[in-house]
């Protein structure tokens, strides 16, 4: 039986959104989508979301249980949104992480934070989530946020994310999911795949990235798949909360 | 989501009326770090407060521990917030407060002592010359009415007890209360010496 991962080479294949392509090739081509829309990362989450993704960070925040002193880890930290506020939370004795495997997004995370101020206990690493280039049981918090999808090696990411982590420490998945009722799912599908890419177009010049974007949501694993899969990985008492019926999942899952 | 997005909006809102004090935002800073839970009982609501340089934090759900948590209900609450004399309240039979109380009493005060330089924000649109004179207005008018109201609380004191006799005046109260203490000290002395006399009246236990 053919394996369905295979391509006609043997090279095994993934999905970048709705196409399949050869692993090796997935994450450069996610890089080509971040360094097209970096610039205008923020407006665009602002006008596809209506600024509700600020609202899933403050939640993420509300149950990262990150306090004074911790070192936190914020993984696909684009342009420092959360970072910002666990640099708030840690204070001067802690320590936060703002990694992201693309540069570009990087350079705008890191100039954006250093505007604002937020400076002294920030440092910024370009890593890739499946390969962390930090010790074993370094961080109190690890968080990625709508980054988890366009990992290649999703299993790999989070065996990485455990391995950094202390014990009784948390990870938080913040990722895009399926909404809970189909009302819902029937209007949040027109809107993906129809005004993302128009809006994409319109303020980036680059419709295809918000396609990608669209379709990459859909191949996601659902709420309950990720979930076994960070219990897979070796985490503990994971949950999930449902944000704006389902359309975004906070996974939480604590190292044992 | 919905208490998220009405808590973040009220928080934007203290956190700009925050900044119209110049020492309310280093004051708080000092305060970085610390949690305050405030659990109102009736009805039940769950807050949390993290003071920090750039203002006040809110939060629905806190996962860290707390520094310090009230429990009371809504109209102590309230009570506690409007009142100079807090540490009273504190102690109230509803009031249940864990942890380390300076952290709310400072932040409190932090609050109660807000100046708020109102004329600096509305120089934003109405221009220098416009916000001075609107100020100037308001200021006088503030102090006419302030002044009136103190007249009129006078002038009703007055009349209650002078004039229409319906309340005893403050000092007639006094002198009548300073009477009463008087004689309770002189009739406490006269039952101290009535005991006297009767213990030497007293046949003794040796004749």
């Amino acid at each position: 039986m053919n394996d369905p991962r295979k391509g006609s080479d043997t090279e095994p294949t993934t999905h970048f959104g709705y196409q399949n392509v050869p692993e090796s090739q997935k994450a450069q081509k996610v890089a080509e989508v971040f360094h097209s829309v970096a610039a205008k990362y923020d407006l665009m989450n602002d006008l596809m979301s209506g600024g509700v993704h600020r609202l899933w960070k403050r939640f993420t925040i509300e149950l990262s249980g990150v306090r004074v002193g911790n070192r936190v880890l914020d993984i696909a930290g684009g342009t420092g949104d959360l970072t910002k506020q666990f640099a708030r939370l840690v204070g001067p004795t802690g320590e936060v992480v703002l990694a992201d495997i693309n540069e570009s997004m990087l350079k705008v995370g890191r100039d954006r934070l250093l505007d604002l101020g937020v400076a002294g206990n920030v440092k910024f690493v370009q890593a890739d989530a499946e390969k962390l280039p930090f010790p074993d049981n370094h961080f109190d918090c690890v968080t990625i946020a709508f980054g988890l999808r366009n990992v290649t090696h999703k299993e790999d990411a989070l065996r990485s994310m455990l391995r950094v982590l202390k014990p009784g420490g948390r990870l938080l998945v913040l990722e895009f999911s399926k909404p809970t009722n189909g009302l819902l799912s029937k209007a949040y599908d027109a809107y993906s795949f129809s005004l993302l890419p128009l809006m994409g177009k319109l303020i980036t010049n680059d419709a295809d990235s918000y396609r990608y974007l669209a379709e990459s949501i859909r191949m996601h694993p659902d709420q309950e798949t990720l979930k076994a899969m960070m219990v897979d990985a070796g985490f503990e008492r994971v949950t999930y909360h449902n944000m704006t019926g389902g359309i975004v999942a906070l996974h939480r899952g604590i190292k044992p | 989501m919905l208490g998220t997005a009405l808590l973040a909006g009220v928080e934007h809102g203290v956190n700009r009326v925050l900044r119209l004090d110049g020492t309310a935002l280093p004051r708080l800073a000092k305060l970085a770090g610390k949690v305050i839970e405030i659990d109102c009982q009736s009805p039940a609501i769950r807050l949390y407060l993290l003071p920090g340089a750039e203002g006040l934090q809110l939060a629905g759900q806190w996962e860290a521990p707390v520094d310090c948590r009230l429990s009371a209900p809504a109209a102590t609450l309230l009570r506690l917030a409007t009142t100079r004399h807090k540490t009273a309240v504190l102690h109230g039979p509803d009031v249940d407060l864990n942890g380390d109380s300076g952290v709310l009493l400072d932040l409190a005060g932090v609050l109660q002592d807000l100046e708020l330089d109102w004329e600096y924000e509305l120089s934003h649109w109405l221009g220098p010359v416009g916000s001075h004179l609107l100020g100037s207005h308001l200021r006088s008018r503030a102090n006419w009415a302030g002044n009136s109201l103190d007249s009129l609380r006078q002038d009703l004191a007055d009349y209650l007890s002078e004039e229409s006799r319906t309340l005893v005046g403050r000092r007639e109260a006094e002198a009548r209360f300073a009477e009463l203490d008087s004689l309770k000290l002189a009739l406490d002395r006269l039952d101290a010496r009535i005991e006297r006399l009767t213990d030497k009246l007293k046949p003794s236990d040796n004749e």
